[in-house]
């Protein structure tokens, strides 16, 4: 079955099947019928290039038996997917080049979409025939009642940068891209609070803040890319959650439209709407305050809801004043007690300056290595070579730097990122000294390699935010970003490397345990990837799924630290949430948005969903 | 283009060659004139109502200049090389109390000992009080002092001023053999230097011969990547001596005139920002974009 037979279907017959059936068609496996095949609950799970497909109930039996009762229930009329006649509505409202489709006589083909269709990873894999992108919360508030009347289902878009799936359709959705609304509004000279459209580009409010001497509060390795209406959906943490905190915390503002239609302004000025008409971008950020205590806080309920109950159109941030001194060094550590040693002496000696920690293992490393070519042409190769000690110690750079028997080494060197940020460059540099002076004098470190210019610091930066990309170029990545206590950061990864290792060659013997993240927050992304080998495997998945959940359960951690939950993981959220914290947030899903029409299948999965309305 | 000719030195050097050639001494003293200024990285802000004092520095991150990061690595290198523990490496500094920590990176880095020529806060080096004239005086008087310096070794411009004159002027205060834009720098044991240089028409190779003076090598980008400094290097650069002498004292001792050394040969006459650059214009179809470029005259 193909993507372009199933557009070419006749509308009305996906539109006449009622939710319940086919939920339960899905769950029969029967999903090479035509009749489902135009209706977004008909996604036919890895039938169609493998894309991870819902609702996978653990027990199929059990939830026919849910879903029949939920459809005798008279569960909301079912979702459809969009058709010309839709095409035309929203051409009456959007500007040509504000729509990318296949639908109906378009000029478009299937590769325009692509790019909307599937994650950079390459994991998940939508089937989309209209991208609509809006220009202001006028078309986006147009789009939304219109969908909600219609039940037609739509997935909220930023950057793509996600690692969940989140912003990848399932199925037919409409993607809704905010990459059109990329206006920064103002920032504030007094209060430094910025404000912007959600489809700005995170590197463009770090340049806008940056030259009225502030600093945007949210630092990640794809600010070049992503979108700060993405970054706020999915609670993006990055590596200075630890010193300018998250999210909930900076963002003071927002702008959110609802499923059906309803603007509502949390706390951002007044005037600036462009429901109203045309953008006002010198509008005063009067109204907009960095504190406001008047009722429940409705804007934190957006920030990780990965839009899944209303669209984020605009949004303001709060914004410390740009540090003037940066400073940062590379540290090589023998062991993972010496780093613990590290954190403890970072806090202390460098206190209120420290701005992040970030750690990465040998394999890691040795991954980025690979990716970077000769080493004569990049600070950073050279740097790695240095750092991995490639030329001098040959018990590790003799070794295969992919098999596992290195990577269980415990002798595997671990390298920690510590970067200051401060107003007095004298004042910082006399604290990096007492740092490095206390760890060279007590603590067993292998080596530092300390960078004060900006051309050193992005060096070492750059190694580090080049972990996930070269990770994922290397293989087939099963990705994990999780919270456990500090003190066992690493003893997850160990679990996974034991589980494999127990189970042999039965999995491709070259299987490799990648471990980075942000240690002063405890959290820690496991990357399993098999080298050369680029599809998943679902047994390993499976393996590695169990170990690691079961690892970060056992230790009271957290199985999404800051990626978030998307499409990847709402079938653990709902094993490992308390029932009463599942039905609270289902009430909440159902609420903003009752005929489930945003990023259906995400977070929630729609089995929970639809439980609950029964 | 000869090879193994100085460029742009006088005939006389190939006299001085053979003065010097008997009193060749076995250890090799290298200086090294090193830079604050604003950090590459950072976004320079103008404020036009300040004139020729419109760049803003106050509160804005400064490092080692790039190209005399590169002049210390060489310097380095060029040690390592020569592997005599009796070689030494002087890393030179002429700014605020500041400079103190661009040496502590340069002794971080491996240089011996550092060279701090304080001046007043209010006293800018970026072509505005301080300019290469002065600079190139002061570090000749270092040179003198110093005694038995082998080579001079800067970077080949700073990147505030990008003026590119303090090598050559201080080669020409010294009567010295010089090479500027150097890609490549070997020493050989009669004590010459042959040095890859960056032209215009390619790469050329020259080699300065041992003279009274001490050699005068401007370094390129392209000549090495600097080295981090390394926790054990850090840790040795505590101990490193860093010898401070107010630019007043300075002066006195080398028996130069403070206003001279200060005083400006070029003047800064304004100092504003490039204009921005013109929003681009999304254009519907290939045919619109041919269009609007015929319509600029820009295709035929």
């Amino acid at each position: 079955m193909t993507t372009t037979a199933i557009s070419a279907l006749p509308a009305g017959l996906a539109r006449s099947i009622k939710r319940g059936e086919m939920i339960t068609k899905c769950t029969r496996s029967n999903l090479r019928r035509n009749t489902s095949s135009e209706c977004i609950f008909a996604a036919p799970g890895r039938s169609w290039h493998g894309s991870p497909c819902w609702p996978r109930s653990s027990s199929r039996r059990a939830a026919k038996q849910r879903l029949t009762r939920s459809f005798s229930n008279a569960a909301p009329a079912s979702l459809r997917s969009p058709n010309e006649d839709d095409l035309t509505h929203f051409r009456s409202i959007l500007a040509p080049h504000q729509i990318v489709t296949t639908l109906g006589n378009s000029s478009n083909s299937r590769n325009d979409l692509d790019p909307y269709n599937r994650d950079w990873t390459n994991r998940y894999q939508g089937h989309s025939s209209l991208v609509l992108r809006p220009q202001s919360t006028q078309q986006v508030s147009s789009i939304l009642a219109y969908c909600h009347e219609r039940r037609i289902p739509l997935v909220p878009r930023g950057g793509n940068t996600g690692l969940c799936g989140g912003s990848t359709p399932l199925s037919n959705e409409v993607v809704l891209s905010l990459e059109y609304m990329n206006v920064i509004h103002s920032l504030d000279a007094s209060s430094g609070i910025l404000s912007a459209q959600a489809g700005c580009i995170l590197h463009d409010l770090h340049e806008y803040a940056s030259q009225r001497g502030y600093l945007f509060p949210l630092e990640i390795g794809s600010k070049g890319t992503c979108q700060i209406g993405g970054n706020v959906s999915t609670n993006a943490g990055g590596q200075y959650y630890y010193r300018w905190g998250g999210l909930h915390g900076n963002v003071v503002g927002m702008e959110v439209v609802l499923p059906d239609g309803r603007v509502l302004r949390l706390n951002m000025a007044e005037g600036r709407s462009d429901v109203h008409g045309g953008m006002d971008s010198a509008a005063s950020v009067g109204g907009c305050h960095r504190k406001d205590n008047t009722g429940y806080d409705l804007k934190h309920l957006f920030i990780g809801a990965e839009g899944t109950l209303g669209v984020i159109t605009e949004v303001a941030v709060a914004c410390p004043p740009l540090p003037t001194s940066k400073h940062a060094v590379m540290i090589v550590c023998e062991s993972y007690s010496t780093v613990l040693e590290v954190l403890v002496a970072a806090k202390e000696e460098l206190g209120e300056i420290l701005s992040a920690m970030e750690l990465m293992d040998w394999q890691t490393l040795t991954l980025v290595r690979g990716s970077l070519g000769d080493s004569s042409v990049s600070g950073e190769a050279l740097l790695l070579d240095e750092m991995l000690d490639t030329k001098n110690d040959s018990t590790t750079a003799s070794s295969p730097p992919l098999s596992q028997s290195t990577a269980t080494t415990p002798q595997s060197p671990l390298y920690i990122l510590v970067e200051t940020q401060g107003s007095n460059s004298e004042h910082d540099a006399s604290k990096m000294d007492s740092f490095l002076t206390r760890l060279y004098d007590s603590l067993t470190i292998r080596n530092g390699f300390l960078a004060t210019d900006s051309k050193r610091i992005h060096t070492l930066w750059n190694i580090r935010e080049a972990c996930n990309p070269a990770v994922s170029r290397s293989g087939y990545v099963y990705k994990y970003d999780v919270s456990v206590p500090i003190e066992e950061y690493m003893d997850v990864a160990a679990e996974v490397k034991e589980t494999l290792s127990s189970q042999g060659s039965s999995f491709f013997p070259e299987t490799a345990v990648c471990v980075w993240g942000h240690l002063a927050d405890g959290n820690a992304h496991i990357n399993v990837v098999t080298p050369g080998i680029f599809t998943k495997d679902e047994s390993l998945a499976s393996h590695v799924d169990e170990s690691v959940y079961g690892s970060v359960l056992r230790r009271r951690g957290s199985i999404s630290a800051e990626h978030g939950i998307g499409q990847s993981k709402s079938e653990i959220l709902g094993k490992i949430k308390d029932r009463s914290v599942l039905d609270v947030m289902v009430q909440l899903k159902q609420l903003f948005d009752p005929h489930g029409i945003m990023n259906p299948g995400k977070v929630l999965t729609s089995d929970m969903v639809s439980n609950m309305k029964s | 283009m000869s090879r193994n000719q100085p460029i742009g030195v006088p005939s006389h050097q190939s006299i001085a060659y053979h003065l010097s050639s008997q009193q060749y001494n076995k250890t090799m003293k290298i200086l090294v004139p090193i830079k604050r200024v604003i950090d590459y990285a950072i976004k320079i802000r103008v404020d036009p109502t300040k004139g020729p004092h419109a760049v803003q520095q106050a509160n804005v991150k400064m490092s080692m200049n790039p190209f005399c990061e590169i002049a210390v690595e060489e310097a380095i290198r060029l040690k390592e090389a020569k592997k005599s523990k009796d070689d030494e490496v002087v890393a030179v500094s002429i700014g605020p109390k500041q400079c103190s920590e661009t040496i502590r990176t340069a002794l971080a880095m491996g240089a011996d000992r550092g060279i701090h020529i304080e001046t007043k806060g209010d006293v800018r080096g970026d072509y505005i009080d301080l300019q290469p004239w002065g600079i190139a005086n002061l570090l000749k008087g270092v040179v003198e002092k110093e005694d038995k310096v082998d080579l001079v070794l800067l970077g080949k411009q700073s990147i505030d001023s990008d003026c590119g004159q303090t090598g050559p002027l201080l080669a020409g205060l010294l009567n010295a053999p010089q090479a500027t834009f150097a890609a490549k720098v070997t020493r050989e044991d009669d004590g010459s230097f042959v040095v890859d240089r960056e032209t215009d028409a390619g790469t050329e190779t020259i080699k300065l011969k041992p003279s009274n003076a001490p050699a005068v090598i401007t370094c390129d980008l392209r000549l090495n990547t600097p080295r981090y400094p390394t926790m054990p290097n850090i840790m040795k650069a505590k101990k490193k001596p860093v010898q401070v002498i107010s630019l007043e004292d300075m002066v006195k001792e080398l028996g130069l005139n403070l206003d001279d050394v200060l005083k400006p040969r070029n003047q800064v006459v304004e100092v504003y920002e490039p204009p921005p650059r013109k929003e681009g214009e999304m254009v519907e179809s290939v045919d619109v974009l041919i269009g609007k470029l015929k319509g600029k005259g820009l295709v035929g």
